[in-house]
């Protein structure tokens, strides 16, 4: 078990700056998803420390010792990598063991180790065959297992779900949940989806261009985004985004309607609004939205329509049942609207 | 329809081609087979017969005029050294190359294995005389290896770099060093092309003339410089020549068919992802 902290932590690549210098502390047991677009560093972070890439700069501790210059060994790490990385010419079994023979265990304890792992898993049928004749969920919990059974102080994840079909990603991000609260390990998962950063994490760390953009709880990171990049990052639709003007008590649209919204001051500024944060409004009142195009997902149903020069995405009750070229009218929930500096794209508070 | 008989057109083509291949590079062969069970005179009448009497006489000749056991061994031992010495020096080198991804080792050896072999041939030859080895299986296991590495290193250098980087992160992860990650994940995986590798380097060095000519003597002398022999200042025993030749081509021609699978697959190996 262990915590992890980081100091000034910077990654070069030659001239390109990759992380231009990191704090970041995880506590034991904890959960934490890194979380952004392709690019963003989150996998190079993951990969500092597990110790497969060194840093440029910085300190790295695991349990308050130092761990910069020892190995992925030596910081006692386990990594399901986003292709598996399982060695294609061992079985399933000697996959599993494979680790634990390199930590020179018995026959007798890396048996009861694989077999017990194979069991939680569900992969016990599978402990003679090789990689290749596995599906890739199944290869995927070999990996997942190969990881368990070392019973590490920290489980890195890179990306390990992206090569799943939709149904399966699902049901092992259940997995990997439960698994989680059983083994309470502290564990580390990178993803650019953040429908699984969402659903998994204790605490989410959003990245971009190697920056933490912000550190909080999914709740945290949804309800109160600290920037109109995270506001945008975080959110399925994405939060819509409307240049307005701070009145007293509301916001005025560049068209002149005016929207009720709390915690204004004055002067320009960035208003974020979620789909589902919309509120129908009676004819006449709020925003006049004509209807673009209609999604029904089912359970609820997302309208599209321009305010002003920005397309809007709203959520609606599918009962409304509304159609293309439908005018709406939509107020926003004046305490769950969200304003953003204009300049730095800081929330304003 | 039009696709099939398209399809069949190019199945065609690719047989004759493969046909006119098969002949240009076997007729040679042919050729030195019947010709040494040919009396010398049969082998250099004009017009050539294809229908003749066969003799072994050459291949008896062989045997009790010349010690020909003997230099079959001084080539196992000389082709069978340069081959271990390349293995062993070129699979760590091509495997630290692929890990580090330093291209200038392959360049190095490259540009070694491109320059002619007379251009070595003085160094080694003072070099050794100095070391009291002319004449040594050490001399000619060294020089041969000369010859071996390049090919080691240039046939795996691919075939480490098709292992996907994740694996050998995954065994480090697993608690391996470079060289254990080598033993336990590169060298099983590299097998077909490590086959490969075993064979050229074997074949190459079984063949290689120049450096066996100049560094062995009657002790060390192995096959290649031994059926030399039979070409002398004023005529040649041809018959004699291809009766050796074709015992010399013998050991990896064997082989190469005993591996022709594992070849085919190694000389394929890199060349698409997995």
């Amino acid at each position: 078990m262990a915590s992890i902290s980081l100091r000034g932590v910077e990654k070069r690549f030659g001239a390109v700056e990759v992380i231009p210098s990191l704090d970041l502390d995880i506590e034991d047991h904890e959960f934490v998803v890194f979380v952004g677009p392709s690019g963003c560093g989150k996998s190079t972070l993951l990969r500092i420390i597990a110790g497969l890439e060194p840093v440029s700069a910085g300190e790295l501790r695991f349990a308050g010792e130092r761990a910069n210059e020892k190995s992925p060994a030596q910081r006692n790490v386990a990594m399901v990598f986003q292709d598996y990385a399982l060695y294609p010419h061992m079985t399933v079994y000697q996959n599993m063991a494979f680790g634990l023979e390199m930590r020179r265990m018995t026959r007798a304890e890396i048996d009861e180790r694989v077999r017990r792992a194979a069991r939680m898993l569900e992969i016990e049928p599978m402990l003679g065959r090789h990689p290749r004749a596995l599906s890739g969920g199944q290869r995927q919990r070999v990996a997942m297992g190969r990881a368990m059974v070392r019973d590490p102080s920290v489980f890195l994840f890179d990306e390990p779900l992206s090569n799943l079909d939709a149904q399966l990603r699902g049901q092992v991000r259940t997995e990997i949940k439960a698994l989680s609260q059983r083994l309470r390990t502290t564990m580390i998962f990178v993803t650019h989806d953040q429908v699984e950063a969402m659903t998994m994490a204790d605490r989410i760390v959003v990245l971009q261009r190697g920056v933490i953009q912000q550190v909080g709880t999914p709740e945290e990171v949804y309800e109160q985004p600290a920037n109109r990049f995270v506001a945008g990052f975080i959110g399925a639709p994405a939060m819509n985004f409307l240049p307005v003007t701070q009145e007293h008590g509301a916001v005025r649209l560049g068209n002149g309607t005016a929207l009720r919204v709390d915690h204004t001051r004055s002067g320009p500024a960035i208003l974020g609004v979620r789909p589902e944060h919309f509120v129908a409004a009676p004819p006449g009142q709020g925003l006049a939205a004509e209807l673009l195009l209609v999604e029904p997902l089912g359970s609820d149903t997302l309208v599209h329509f321009m305010a002003g020069e920005v397309r809007c995405i709203a959520r609606v009750r599918p009962e409304t049942r509304p159609q293309p070229g439908q005018v709406l009218h939509f107020t926003v929930q004046p305490d769950r609207a969200h304003l953003f500096d204009t300049e730095s794209g800081a929330a304003m508070r | 329809m039009e696709r099939d008989q398209k399809s069949a057109a190019a199945r065609v083509l690719i047989a004759v081609l493969a046909i006119i291949a098969a002949a240009l590079i076997l007729t040679p062969l042919v050729w030195m087979v019947l010709s040494s069970f040919k009396s010398s005179d049969q082998v250099t009448a004009y017009p050539p017969s294809l229908l003749f009497r066969p003799t072994l006489a050459n291949y008896e000749n062989l045997a009790r005029t010349t010690s020909f056991l003997a230099y079959a061994r001084n080539s196992l031992i000389e082709s069978g050294g340069a081959t271990l010495l390349g293995l062993l020096l070129g699979i760590p080198a091509a495997y630290a190359a692929s890990v580090t991804r330093a291209s200038w080792p392959a360049l190095a050896t490259l540009s070694a294995r491109m320059a002619p072999g007379t251009l070595f041939l003085v160094p080694w030859y003072l070099a050794f005389r100095d070391f009291n080895l002319i004449g040594s299986y050490t001399a000619l296991i060294l020089t041969q290896g000369v010859i071996a590495l390049p090919i080691v290193i240039w046939v795996l250098l691919p075939v480490f770099d098709a292992i996907p980087r994740s694996v050998l992160e995954a065994a480090q992860v697993d608690g391996c060093g470079v060289l254990r990650s080598l033993w336990r994940i590169g060298l099983p995986l590299a097998r077909p092309g490590i086959v490969i590798a075993t064979i050229l380097s074997f074949v190459f060095s079984w063949n290689f003339f120049l450096f066996a000519l100049v560094l062995s003597d009657h002790s060390t002398k192995p096959l290649v410089v031994a059926a030399f022999n039979f070409i002398g200042e004023g005529s040649t025993d041809w018959g004699g020549l291809m009766a050796a030749a074709t015992l010399i081509t013998l050991p990896p021609l064997v082989l190469a068919i005993a591996v022709q699978r594992w070849l085919v697959a190694g000389l394929t190996l890199g060349a698409v992802k997995g």
